[in-house]
């Protein structure tokens, strides 16, 4: 597997410039980079999830929800030096567990393809549901009121009593990016990934070369749900808040935008286009916020329809293929066969 | 013609095997054996059940009644993916190859939980080898001829070093020269120790490659025995005609 | 009859009617494609705009839902011809796709007219039984569903049109052989699918707030009934939308209506898992089943 690619390259800038950012902007600047990287950890859920799984599900909003809404509850229970880092665990864990059961209802249910999406949706849409109409004080887990579309108040990462912001605050939502991105990339790569690029274009016959399709169709579900959790442990404690509106159908689909936009193949072109794209989306958000979603909705229609990769994704292909020209292993091809490589390895 | 192994267990055994669908009784009563190294084919009129046996035998079907026994174990309840790890390889009708991956790609998906990595571009070189395909590793599946693709799938369904190989028509599509050199991919094959079943229509094919043929019809066994045998046999020619029911 | 039993029938029928008026167009299209429309709410919303402008201008009520139902469906051919087309083997891109198309309707209309638009006023006034007190239009809704469900299947049944529709559900490649164009057959189904969306976003216009999210408070609605109902709209439709309106009737006037929708939803996700092919499934598996007096093979 070849290092030198438009995609690995495009990594390294993305690290390199991230890291030198911080010295050249404000704190405020800084706060809000972190949440366009909170965010982001969504579009590679997804990015994993539908990308390398060929798995569309819509319910990755819910586990957004379940992550901030548990990791709320937590923190505004437990108190104490340490007790928002345990509430992230607890967060991302409860997303895991809650993905896993989902995942084996459906898979091993032998519900697929649309269904998933179906399923997932309406899952989502019952979660948000039942929020919305959780604003009454009946409605509270211990000190923790649930409080509908009141919305619920809760901690902000601490060290000791100090809650993180600025600089910390940025480099450690940006340590956790990185490191999930990086997980993935491995898990990609790895014979368990390969197995899913198979499942994804036909189960029957990838089960017949031994892989445990559900099994490994659950596991990538649970851990898609995990990353989505988190995405939502670190919005919530980044805010400061969390409601249903984070569950809903809007916010549903942002991340399938994204994606679809950059890459769904690809996690490294879905992570930084998720990036831009949310810069943007704000920048248009102080003019005319609705043009964002038109914008981003014709976008990814034009994707799905022409460029399914993605264009950032189909943009790292050229650039291999220009400038990035790899020796082809056996290029004693048959006579008249075109020189296209087809090796999914170099795309994480 | 080769002998049976004389080795204690044979290496499949359907015993008194039904599957029906609804109404439709796709198999009825089968009683199957097959030694190890045998090379077997399953020949029959089309909706004779063969199909379906295959399909019960690597567990894409639990049969409605009757056993399964694959080297000495009852597979009956295993999932399909526990039966590929114990050895049963299977090469289907329907194209089973992935079209968007590159060749060594799709060598590389079947040969992963049975190949080392270090040895992996070794492996993968010496099957393409095996099944012609030498030199192509890059090409995208998609753009081999109908030929190619098949070996293609013939070459993964080995890399995953079965015991017992099922092929389901193996030559269709293609003309006499591939039909040549898939009958002798097919006995290097089982020189080499693979038990094999093949399911035929193409009796040029059959009377090449085979020893010991069995019949179907109707969801039955309706014949077994040498090539020569069932070649003179009357009642296998009228099914085929479909004079007898 | 006592008060109760008028209240529950009545809750039942006014379920049932918005059930199965808001399903029947996202049922025609998956029924003949296997297409999920994602963009169905917001053909329910232009429907109910084109309506409510329109009788905003004197246009009367009945015209400008039809207007509406017609203008909707000429739109839905156009979406298809552009984009539903692309993605026939590519069902989960579909759905992608469909809802990219959804999201700019909506968030179009948001820009074009602002975020809520004055209303009409539902017509026919109102009656009493006991205390509570009825909406005639309400009711008017649950005939013009039963009306509507009898007309598709006189199309389905009885014309030229259907005929080659059922040919093209059962068995699109022999359909071909056999002369149908296919490719009209699907524009001409998804424009019937989405004029049927604009009429059920026209009618319930008179009951509700006009905003671009309009879709939104009967998609939940429409799917359900589509899931549970199957492939098979006019007669999986409506068994689902009576038995939906039953539960939806039953919690929603015990528990609210958020208890309501999470009772329909969780419904979804069971048959999804339990009943797949929905009550359509059911039929088809109960009219294929074992017939002893069918020879053996």
């Amino acid at each position: 597997m070849a290092l030198l690619t438009a995609e690995n390259t495009a990594f390294m800038i993305f690290v390199i410039f991230m890291l030198i950012y911080p010295s050249t902007t404000d704190e405020f600047d800084l706060l809000n980079t972190a949440y366009f990287m909170a965010i982001t950890l969504m579009a590679l859920s997804l990015a994993m999830i539908w990308g390398k799984a060929g798995i569309l599900s819509f319910g990755q909003t819910a586990f957004f929800g379940i992550g901030g809404y548990l990791y709320g509850i937590f923190t505004l229970n437990v108190l104490g030096s340490g007790a928002t880092w345990l509430g992230m665990l607890v967060g991302v864990l409860v997303g895991g567990v809650v993905a896993a059961v989902l995942g084996y209802f459906m898979f091993y249910g032998g519900v697929n393809d649309v269904f998933v999406g179906l399923t997932t949706l309406a899952l989502t849409l019952v979660l948000q549901t039942f929020m919305a109409q959780t604003a009454g004080p009946e409605w509270s887990v211990g000190e923790a009121r649930l409080n509908g579309y009141n919305g619920m108040y809760v901690p902000q990462i601490s060290i000791g009593d100090l809650p993180l912001y600025g600089k910390p605050l940025y480099f450690l939502y940006f340590g956790l990016l990185i490191g999930v991105y990086l997980v993935l990339r491995w898990l990609a790569g790895s014979r368990w990934g390969y197995g899913l690029l198979a499942l994804q274009e036909n189960r029957p016959r990838t089960e017949t070369f031994g892989y445990n399709v559900r099994l490994m169709q659950v596991q990538v579900f649970c851990l898609a749900g995990s990353v989505a959790a988190l995405s939502g442990v670190l919005y919530a404690s980044w805010g400061s808040y969390i409601d249903p509106s984070s569950m809903g159908l809007t916010a549903a689909i942002t991340p399938v935008i994204y994606v679809a936009i950059g890459g769904r193949r690809s996690l490294t072109a879905a992570m930084i286009s998720s990036m831009i794209l949310l810069k943007l989306s704000q920048s248009l958000a102080s003019s005319a916020p609705e043009y964002a979603l038109v914008i981003f909705g014709l976008l990814a229609l034009l994707a799905v329809l022409f460029v399914p990769e993605g264009f950032v994704a189909a943009l790292f292909n050229l650039l291999d293929r220009w400038l990035f020209r790899r020796p082809d292993e056996n290029a004693r091809g048959s006579p008249g066969a075109p020189a296209r490589s087809g090796e999914v390895s170099q795309h994480g | 013609m080769a002998e049976p192994i004389a080795n204690a267990s044979p290496m499949l055994v359907l015993q008194d095997v039904s599957k029906s669908f609804g109404g439709l009784r796709a198999v009825s009563g089968l009683t199957l054996q097959v030694e190890r190294g045998e090379l077997r084919c399953l020949i029959g009129p089309n909706g004779a059940g063969k199909s379906t046996v295959f399909k019960l035998i690597m567990g894409f079907e639990r049969p409605t009644s009757g056993s399964i026994t694959f080297d000495g174990a009852g597979i009956d309840k295993w999932p399909t993916w526990r039966r590929a790890r114990q050895g049963l390889s299977i090469k289907m009708q329907i194209p089973g190859i992935y079209p968007e991956l590159s060749v060594r790609d799709n060598m590389r998906v079947a040969a992963q939980y049975h190949v080392r990595a270090g040895e992996m571009d070794a492996a993968i070189e010496r099957l393409l080898t095996r099944v012609g395909l030498a030199g192509m590793s890059s090409e995208l599946a998609k753009n081999l001829s109908h030929g190619e693709q098949q070996w293609l799938e013939i070459g993964m369904a080995l890399s995953v070093n079965p015991k017992l190989l099922l092929l389901d028509e193996p030559t269709a599509g293609m003309g006499p020269g591939e039909t040549e050199a898939t009958a002798r991919i097919v006995e290097n094959l089982n020189a080499d120790g693979v038990t094999i079943i093949v399911i035929e229509h193409d009796m040029a094919f059959v009377r090449r490659i085979a020893r010991k043929v069995t019949v179907m019809n109707l969801g039955r066994l309706y014949a077994e025995g040498t090539i020569a045998e069932i070649e003179g046999n009357q009642g296998v020619t009228d099914i085929y005609l479909g004079k007898t029911s | 009859m006592s008060d109760g039993v008028f209240n529950a029938l009545y809750q039942f029928q006014v379920s049932f009617a918005f059930l199965l008026l808001s399903a029947i167009g996202l049922a025609v299209i998956f029924g003949m494609m296997g297409v999920i429309n994602l963009a169905h709410g917001e053909f329910m919303m232009l429907g109910a705009y084109i309506t409510t402008i329109a009788a905003t201008n004197g246009v009367p009520l009945g015209v400008a839902v039809l207007i509406a139902a017609l203008g909707v469906a000429i739109f839905g051919a156009i979406v298809e011809i552009l984009v539903v087309r692309r993605l026939y083997g590519r069902l989960l891109d579909s759905v992608a796709a469909t809802w990219a198309v959804g999201l700019i309707l909506s968030q179009g209309m948001l820009i074009l007219t602002g975020p809520s638009m004055q209303g009409v006023s539902s017509p026919f006034g109102s009656f009493s039984v006991g205390p509570t007190s009825y909406s005639w239009y309400r009711v008017a809704l649950g005939i013009v569903a039963v009306v509507l469900l009898a007309l598709l299947y006189l199309l389905f049944m009885n014309t030229r049109f259907g005929l080659r529709a059922r040919a093209t559900i059962q068995n699109p490649s022999i359909a071909r052989a056999l002369g149908v164009n296919t490719a009209a057959m699907y524009t001409l189904t998804f424009a019937l699918g989405s004029g049927l969306a604009g009429l059920a976003g026209g009618l319930f216009a008179p009951t509700t707030t006009i905003v671009p999210f309009f879709g939104t408070n009967y998609i939940v609605e429409a799917f359900v009934t589509v899931i549970v109902g199957g492939a098979n709209a006019l007669v999986g439709t409506p068994v689902a939308a009576a038995l939906l309106g039953t539960i939806n009737a039953f919690l929603g006037t015990n528990f609210g209506l958020y208890i309501g929708r999470v009772g329909l939803l969780l419904t979804t996700i069971i048959i999804i898992r339990v009943l797949p092919d929905g009550i359509s499934g059911l039929l088809d598996r109960w009219r294929m089943r074992p017939d002893t007096t069918r020879s053996g093979r």
